[in-house]
């Protein structure tokens, strides 16, 4: 699938095909988006009918995904369908990610039935003429925010389910709530004009306590303006629906080697992730509003079908691998895979970060632009050149070196000994490099990364700063002084801190 | 560089136009990016860091990387200084461009919070001969011409609010009485927080939310988005810097500040006091503290309470030149003031970012790359 085009790039020709997991909003407005900007898109799930018939897609109804392979450009999925095996291949992959919905009647200790309710339920009741008329005359309570934190699209459907009750003939409203998430378009004025119709918004202090008995359903609340207790009586109560991540989605994360964020939502919690990639390239993360997004990033990464990319981001020496997989399970981009009896790096998938290049324990891996040789050699020239006391950062490219220079640029004191050495991440700072230093006569060494949460290849910082811990140790066996390696973190902006930091390393040394 | 998928004019060089530029480049769509003041980055790029060790994904440091892409772009053509006139809608749409009167003046010195800011820095026109390397002088900066372009994207941004306009906060007044935009600076600035009075660090320190949003009484009927997630976050920086400071936080509702914001709301309950209820009244005791009296809940009698600073998380309301930009380019203005984004899309006009409305730097920047596609089905890039 490679072709050689010059000594620096290489052609891959692409695979232009898009799978859309998900046949839910998201799913469909992915699918329409992608669709009308040439490519062939196919769509996976249950039901999706709608998707199917508009002729956007094909649809892959009911096929659920038990393995997949490949890379950005070259995906090969394989579905279990009534039984049957199938197998596709995809240039890349949109998920529409699912929401599993956990009624919150437990918390209060009420079970769901006739009269206590959930929101979707309720506004299925809402939705039907005939149903709708069983709330004619009734008292209604809606709880919001009281068991989770929920988010403006909970509480913009809340207030427009009690408004739709507040216009039913002889029907009342009352929202129980925490903190109402009014952070969206139209929903403070929205939130105000709701109450303005005759809803009324209580802000309970606690918890409240809800008790049923027959056809009524008692709260009792201590309100925080009029400071006693409230005792009020409802015909039915409409309990929160907590939203959780999906058991599909917390499969395919594992299947797709993808990073989910600390509640198991896709994606991980990163800046850089944002709206809609993933930890791979070209696999990325749909939600509703974000069609536009994620056809630009396909229509990115797909080009005419045959892109040009830099043959040597990252090259293994065959010669030296022997298939150990340690960059396989370190890389933080699913960009290796095997093949021929190698290890084998998708330059279209790589983000060229390195981590790989510093795990491989047999040294197989280099980096383009940042082969070992250059950046010992950079080592020696830095120890070699400098003024007392001596300090080599290995500065990573997107953060530090950008803080870096800006405190140079903007004139501010930074030691006469220090100098900067880039990198591409901080994961790529071996500790041989760090070792070589002290060697070569390096008064200090500081190793300088993102945040935690904030490199582009995930655990590029968590990597230099477990390999930055472990030397420490062996420099103390050594009797070598530990202070005199840092590993320490910035963000790109962050001039006067990284000044700072120099300054007082400088002073301690 | 010849683009070969039509032009548009950004107009705005914040983060919203910023990224709209970015993307319209991708496709190979010429760009003339034309920004008021001499520097490109509107309001974020003077935004801090607001890591604690961890990042807590305020965004702040993809305002800096996208200013650097930016810069670097060949097909992205910047005008600072440079404020739009006249717009001639004929065989595409004609754009007039004239210098603007911002800048230093006599012989002051400016420079752009970025290293990325090209020229980093601009000089009035009495400036002597000493001045920084790379300096451009005022009279040298700005574009007067008429240029034709496809589309335009109106991301001219947002307006501070301004709380000395609430009296009774004693802003402008009381020299510790600061607002969010204040404390970023505070911290970005130096390494850790200082009282404007007196340059010691604060112990006991507050922060007032909804100053200018959510407020009826101004006909602020909109929630600004980003002063619970800014406020917190500053408020975790703080704590990590100086584990003794004793922070409250005044509010009506606490807005989520993203991923994962249930765990990070449960760690912020920890060590940070929630009042349910917004001060009134602001006065100035010994030491330049301050004292606020508030409605507790749950107490009958108004609480009096001490502080050594106080932070106003004033929030985001329409851009100042709101209704000339919305005749200029005639865009409708919605009900909170701000234009409306769909409104002028026939013409080729669209809307990105804060001018639209409220939003947080991530949400901004998606939705301008929503508006750069939108311009691209015009152009007919996209379909």
């Amino acid at each position: 699938m490679t072709a050689e085009k010059s000594s620096n790039t290489i052609e891959i020709s692409i695979n232009t095909d898009v799978l859309v997991i998900g046949t839910g909003a998201a799913g469909a407005e992915a699918a329409e988006v992608i669709s009308a900007q040439g490519y062939k898109v196919a769509v996976a799930g249950d039901g999706g009918q709608d998707i199917a018939q508009s002729g956007r897609a094909e649809l892959i109804e009911g096929a659920h995904i038990r393995d997949f392979a490949g890379v950005a450009g070259d995906f090969r999925a394989c579905f279990v369908k009534d039984g049957q095996r199938l197998e596709r291949n995809f240039g890349a992959v949109v998920i529409a990610p699912g929401r599993n919905v956990r009624p919150q009647a437990e918390p209060f200790g009420l079970s769901l039935g006739e009269r206590v309710i959930t929101l979707g339920e309720l506004e299925k009741i809402l939705a039907d003429g005939n149903a709708r008329s069983k709330l004619g005359g009734a008292a209604v309570a809606l709880l919001l925010n009281l068991t989770w934190e929920g988010d403006p699209q909970y509480t913009a459907r809340v207030l427009e389910a009690s408004l739709a009750i507040q216009q039913l003939e002889g029907a009342t409203a009352s929202i129980y709530a925490g903190n109402v998430k009014v952070a969206a378009p139209g929903l403070e004025r929205k939130f105000t004009y709701v109450r303005e119709q005759g809803v009324v918004c209580f802000k309970p202090m606690e918890k409240p306590s809800i008790e049923q008995t027959g056809d009524k359903i008692r709260i009792t609340t201590l309100d925080s303006i009029l400071r006693k207790t409230l005792v009020a009586e409802y015909d039915y109560l409409v309990v929160e629906e907590k939203a959780e991540p999906s058991d599909r989605d917390l499969d395919l994360a594992y299947s797709l080697r993808l990073d989910t964020d600390l509640e198991g939502f896709l994606p991980s919690n990163n800046v850089h992730r944002f709206p809609v990639n993933s930890n791979r390239e070209g696999i990325y993360i749909a939600a509703p509003g974000l069609g536009a997004n994620i056809a630009l990033r396909i229509k990115e990464l797909f080009g005419d079908g045959v892109k040009s990319v830099p043959a040597d981001r990252a090259v293994v020496d065959p010669e030296k691998c022997t298939i150990c997989l340690t960059c396989y399970r370190c890389c933080p981009h699913g960009a290796i895979f095997w093949q021929d009896g190698v290890a084998a790096i998708s330059p279209l998938a790589c983000q060229g970060c390195g981590i790989c290049a510093s795990e491989c324990p047999m040294d197989a891996i280099q980096i383009g632009g940042f082969n070992d040789k250059d950046l010992r050699r950079q080592v020696r020239e830095a120890v070699a050149a400098t003024q007392k006391p001596a300090i080599v950062a290995f500065c990573c490219q997107n953060s530090a070196l950008e803080a870096g220079r800006a405190a140079a640029e903007f004139g501010m004191d930074l030691p006469a000994g220090l100098k900067l050495i880039k990198v591409p991440c901080a994961g790529k700072v071996d500790v041989e490099f760090i070792m070589q230093a002290f060697v070569d006569g390096a008064d200090g060494v500081m190793v300088a990364a993102c945040h935690e949460g904030n490199c582009k290849a995930e655990r590029g910082n968590l990597f230099a700063r477990w390999r930055v811990n472990e030397i420490r140790k062996r420099l103390e066996a050594l009797g070598i002084d530990k202070q005199r390696l840092l590993f320490t973190t910035f963000a790109s902006n962050m001039a006067k801190g990284f000044a700072e930091t120099a300054a007082q390393f400088a002073g301690s040394l | 560089m010849k683009s070969q998928n039509g032009k548009v004019m950004v107009v705005g060089g914040g983060i919203a136009g910023l990224t709209a530029a970015w993307e319209l480049s991708r496709q190979n769509i010429g760009v003339e990016l034309v920004e008021k003041s001499c520097f490109l980055g509107g309001h974020s790029i003077g935004f801090t860091c607001k890591a604690t060790d961890k990042c807590q994904q305020c965004g702040a440091c993809s305002v800096e990387e996208m200013l650097a892409n930016v810069v670097d772009e060949p097909l992205i053509n910047v005008h600072l200084r440079t404020e739009v006139t006249g717009l001639q809608n004929g065989d595409g749409l004609t754009v007039s461009l004239t210098k603007s009167d911002a800048g230093p003046a006599g012989g002051g010195i400016l420079r752009g919070f970025s290293k990325n800011n090209r020229p980093l820095y601009v000089v009035g026109q009495d400036a002597g001969d000493d001045i920084p390397e790379g300096a451009v002088k005022i009279t040298e900066l700005g574009t007067e011409a008429r240029l034709e372009v496809d589309a335009v994207i109106v991301a001219t941004g947002f307006t501070p609010f301004d709380p000395s306009i609430k009296k009774t906060y004693g802003y402008g007044q009381w020299k510790n009485v600061i607002t969010g935009l204040e404390l970023e600076r505070i911290l970005r600035e130096n390494k850790s927080l200082v009282r404007p009075s007196d340059g010691k660090a604060p112990q006991k320190i507050a922060f007032i939310q909804c100053v200018g949003s959510r407020d009826k009484g101004l006909g602020h009927l909109w929630c600004s988005q980003v002063c619970c997630p800014y406020a917190m976050r500053m408020a975790s920086v703080i704590k990590h810097d100086n584990p003794e400071a004793d922070i409250t936080m005044f509010y009506i509702d606490i807005q989520n500040t993203g991923k994962e914001f249930p765990i990070f709301y449960e760690d912020v309950k920890s060590w940070l006091k929630f009042v349910r209820a917004i001060p009134v009244d602001i006065y100035q005791v010994e030491d330049e503290r301050l004292k606020l009296m508030q409605l507790v809940e749950g107490q009958d009698a108004p609480a009096m309470e001490e502080f050594d600073l106080v932070v106003l998380a004033v929030g985001i309301t329409p851009g100042a030149d709101t209704p000339d930009i919305a005749k200029l380019f005639n865009i409708a203005v919605n009900e909170d003031g701000f234009l409306d984004g769909g409104s002028a899309a026939t013409a080729g006009v669209f809307v990105a970012g804060t001018a639209a409305g409220p939003g947080s730097i991530i949400d901004t920047m998606a939705g301008a790359q929503k508006t750069a596609y939108e311009a691209m089905k015009f152009l007919g890039v996209t379909k």
